[in-house]
């Protein structure tokens, strides 16, 4: 029989058919799914001994106590201390995930410090340096540095401290309570005992599980506050609503009102509630060594006369709140200003100094970490390292202490033994989680004990009434000025000026938090500007514009516009400012 | 992924979620991350990242809430099981939790289309981190190749090392207890895990409680995740098809 090349595609063809019956093909596809196991860019994860480390989180300054797991040195994973007299076992997403943040791409990792230091010894006129986290031992050495060189300590802080644990009712203006103000666990804590009242124009993550949202227009918090008091005072009110929360806070104390930027009506509410010296005290402070005493005082930005800084030096290793930079600007010398800044990265002050130097991140360098807004009693907690920082990494607290001339010491150590030279209060060793009176240890001991992640906690009652300045109340420009239609709210809380990479799980992948660099427009108004969500768009204030991501959100009310905290944005932007976002 | 041996008792571990207590801080999300070595996606949006863990943001028009949604482990006809080709999904009868094998995974994703909680993710790029940063990975978890679906586990590797000290403390049978990374992180205690056979514990008794609820119920998957509130408008999202979004299958 003769073959013809038709017999041969035929058979070729059953053949092929006739194997697709068979496993065999089946087999081969499950076995390339085997071959992409092994891949060689799927990275390893480390091998080695596992440890236990304790820390505190200097990530902000709730300092929560911090369990990290090492492989070897190497921290692999953070978890909370749940015996822990303050953060009761609790981190917030930044603080869980802050063992990245050596590793940050964006992270700044070059800059002279020769240079920065000739240029700021050469210039003559008036020094500074700008606190942005006081009350750490490396701020009393900033205030040392600066009387030593007739300069200006500058710091924007809110000087009290709350105790919600005291509270029946809580009044919150904006504050995002529920959602990184204070120290998570405490706050957690503290919450089955008080009634929240949240006003505040959006609903907030605090919002969303307070007692009662009271929706209001941005701006208007001061202006509540004030008519709350005068309700209280006078017995009567215009607004029924400052009446009824007047009634509340009166009947159902002890109150507390609460605000984010510490404004004069709202200290005076609380005065009139008797919080003063009760629930809200002046922000207390671990003792500090009695030659430390002839440091200056910490001033005010507004306080300062502008264009009268020729050398300015920035702390921005840790961050509470960041400055808009035009409000620092104009205290500087128009001619050639020499300013510094020691920055994790290059996002915030770094874009307009003439030096930007890179700092140590957390967990890889000692530091103290302030007293918490939400304790009434002073604390003093070290951050104990967990890694070794990169070479090239410069201390701004040695930095200073050098341009001061300043002989060299180990500023913590004396400190610690200042706290234990006062007698008072406790320290919590996590490792074993005991809580011990000072008084019964030596200063070796109490040394270890605060190296070794331990918490120091003053005896109560060594709180006093805050001492007030009194501000003018300015009232919120009228809607629509400006041919700005937005009014814009700044979205809570403020994120840390380095974030770990993991951070897109919220921020991007599932967009449960608004990105820094991103604003939320409700759908009518991003309809009107043209815009997408996820397009590239300008934000516009009567300061400048900036560069931002849209979000659509129908959460946010018409009329107004969500803005992330990028410092690129707060340059631009303030709470109620007036706004217009179109499209890049 | 299955036990070798016939526990002498079976666990069923089960989750209860306090929707009434979660603030959406996103903690869990991100410490899952930490804990399963799931990798940042900084190119991915919320159609294609990989978060075992999602908590929805959902609103009745007035009032919002916060809802963590994970794989369900559903304990009954369980979707994603019965559809892979590659028998890459199984139930562990130990401990009721439903496992996923990347190695055998083919990619094809029908356990995505069949899962009704929307709880599975595709690898769509290499897992890939910052420079550096893979020395902070958890080397009790292997990351997953591109290609591949992944989904909550109830942290079973958290499981093995109990299991494994419990087996040096010389129980070798019988449920462990453990915690998942997502409990542990939770500040505000929203989320419980527990063992939901036995009747002694909380977890299994809150579980029983007036307000639990579970999400898709009528589908009768008999989902091991319970959740609690007390708003009825919270309590009713749990039959809509995808917390806080009108349409279905938007991902991936």
């Amino acid at each position: 029989m003769n073959s013809t090349r038709r017999d041969l595609f035929i058979y070729a063809g059953g053949s092929a058919a006739g194997a697709l019956l068979t496993p065999a093909p089946w087999r081969l596809i499950t076995d390339t799914a085997l071959w992409s196991e092994n891949w060689p860019g799927i990275p390893s994860p480390p091998r080695g001994e596992i440890r236990t480390k304790f820390t505190n989180c200097s990530v902000c300054r709730a300092g929560c106590a911090v369990r990290a797991r090492c492989v070897g040195d190497q921290p692999v994973q953070l978890a909370g201390v749940a015996s822990h007299p303050l953060s009761h076992g609790a981190l917030c997403p930044f603080g869980l995930t802050a063992h990245h943040l050596p590793y940050h791409p964006a992270r700044l990792k070059q800059g002279s410090a020769e240079q920065a230091l000739a240029a700021a010894s050469a210039a003559g006129g008036r020094i500074a340096v700008l606190d942005l986290r006081p009350g750490r031992t490396a701020s009393w050495t900033y205030r040392r540095a600066m009387a030593a060189l007739n300069g200006l300590y500058v710091t924007a802080d809110q000087p009290v401290a709350f105790d919600l644990h005291q509270a029946k009712t809580v009044l919150s203006l904006g504050v995002p309570l529920l959602d990184g103000w204070g120290t998570p666990g405490n706050v957690w804590a503290a919450r089955p005992g008080f009634r929240l009242i949240q006003a505040e124009a959006i609903e907030s993550r605090t919002a969303a599980l307070a007692d009662v949202w009271l929706p209001i227009q941005p701006g208007t918090e001061e202006a509540l506050a004030l008519a709350i008091g005068n309700a209280i005072q006078h017995g009567k009110a215009d607004d029924e609503r400052a009446l009824s929360l007047a009634n509340e806070l009166t009947h159902n104390g002890p109150a507390l009102v609460l605000d984010n930027s510490g404004s004069a009506a709202v200290m005076a509410l609380n005065q009139l509630l008797g919080a003063a010296g009760h629930t809200m005290v002046a922000r207390p402070e671990a003792p500090v060594p009695d030659s430390w005493q002839k440091a200056v005082l910490a001033t005010g930005l507004a306080q300062i006369e502008d264009r009268s800084i020729s050398v300015l030096l920035i702390d921005e290793s840790a961050v509470d709140r960041y400055l808009p930079w035009h409000t620092i600007e104009r205290k500087l010398v128009r001619d050639n200003p020499v300013v510094v800044t020691f920055a994790s990265s290059r996002g915030g002050y770094a874009r307009h100094a003439r030096f930007a130097l890179p700092t140590a991140v957390y967990p890889e360098f000692a530091e103290d970490i302030p007293t918490a807004i939400d304790s009434p009693a002073a604390t003093f907690r070290i951050s104990t390292p967990l890694a070794a920082p990169p070479p090239g990494m410069v201390n701004p607290a040695e930095f200073i202490a050098t341009l001061a001339d300043l002989p060299k010491s180990d500023a913590l150590r004396e400190r610690a033994d200042a706290i234990h030279q006062a007698g008072r209060g406790t320290v919590f060793t996590p490792a074993d989680g005991k809580t011990v009176a000072v008084k019964s240890l030596t200063a070796e001991v109490f040394w270890k004990s605060l190296s070794e992640a331990g918490c120091w906690i003053d005896e109560p009652g060594h709180g006093r009434a805050p001492q007030a300045e009194p501000r003018p109340y300015l009232p919120p420009s009228e809607p629509g000025s400006g041919g700005l239609p937005l009014v814009a709210l700044l979205a809570t809380p403020q994120a840390p000026p380095l974030i770990s990479p993991l951070m897109t799980k919220l921020y991007q992948e599932s967009n449960l938090r608004l990105a820094p660099n991103r604003v939320a427009l409700n759908p009518s108004e991003a309809r009107a500007a043209r815009l997408e969500d996820g397009a590239h768009a300008f934000l516009e204030t009567h300061l400048g514009k900036c560069g931002v991501e849209v979000s659509v959100d129908a959460a946010v009310p018409a009329g107004m516009v969500l803005v992330g905290t990028a410092p690129g944005i707060l340059d631009v932007c303030g709470p109620a400012a007036r706004a217009k976002v179109v499209a890049a | 992924m299955i036990s070798a041996n016939k526990p002498t008792k079976a666990a069923r571990y089960g989750m209860t979620i306090d929707v009434d207590r979660c603030n959406g801080c996103g903690a869990c999300m991100v410490a899952c991350a930490v804990e399963n070595n799931v990798p940042p996606l900084p190119q991915a949006n919320d159609r294609k990242g990989l978060t075992w863990i999602r908590v929805y943001k959902v609103d009745n028009g007035q009032r919002t809430a916060y809802v963590p949604v994970m794989c369900q482990h559903c304990g009954a006809d369980t979707p994603c099981v019965s559809v892979c080709p590659q028998h890459a999904v199984d139930i562990d009868p130990a401990t009721g939790i439903v496992g996923e094998m990347p190695q055998r995974c083919l990619g094809c994703r029908y356990c995505m289309a069949a899962c009704p909680y929307h709880a599975r993710y595709f690898n769509w790029w290499d897992p890939e981190w910052p420079q550096g940063m893979e020395k902070a990975l958890n080397p009790g978890v292997t990351p997953r190749m591109r290609g591949v679906a992944e989904k909550c586990n109830f942290c079973h590797g958290r499981w093995h090392a109990a299991k494994q000290q419990a087996a040096a403390n010389g129980q070798p049978d019988g449920p462990v207890s453990y915690t998942p990374a997502c409990v542990e992180a939770c500040p505000t205690g929203a989320i419980r895990f527990g063992d939901l056979n036995d009747t002694t514990d909380p977890v299994a008794q809150a579980a029983k409680t007036s307000g639990s609820f579970r999400l898709l119920e009528t589908l009768g998957t008999e989902p091991k995740v319970y959740y609690q509130s007390k708003r009825d408008w919270v309590r009713a999202i749990a039959s809509a098809p995808r917390p806080g979004l009108g349409k279905e299958n938007s991902r991936g």
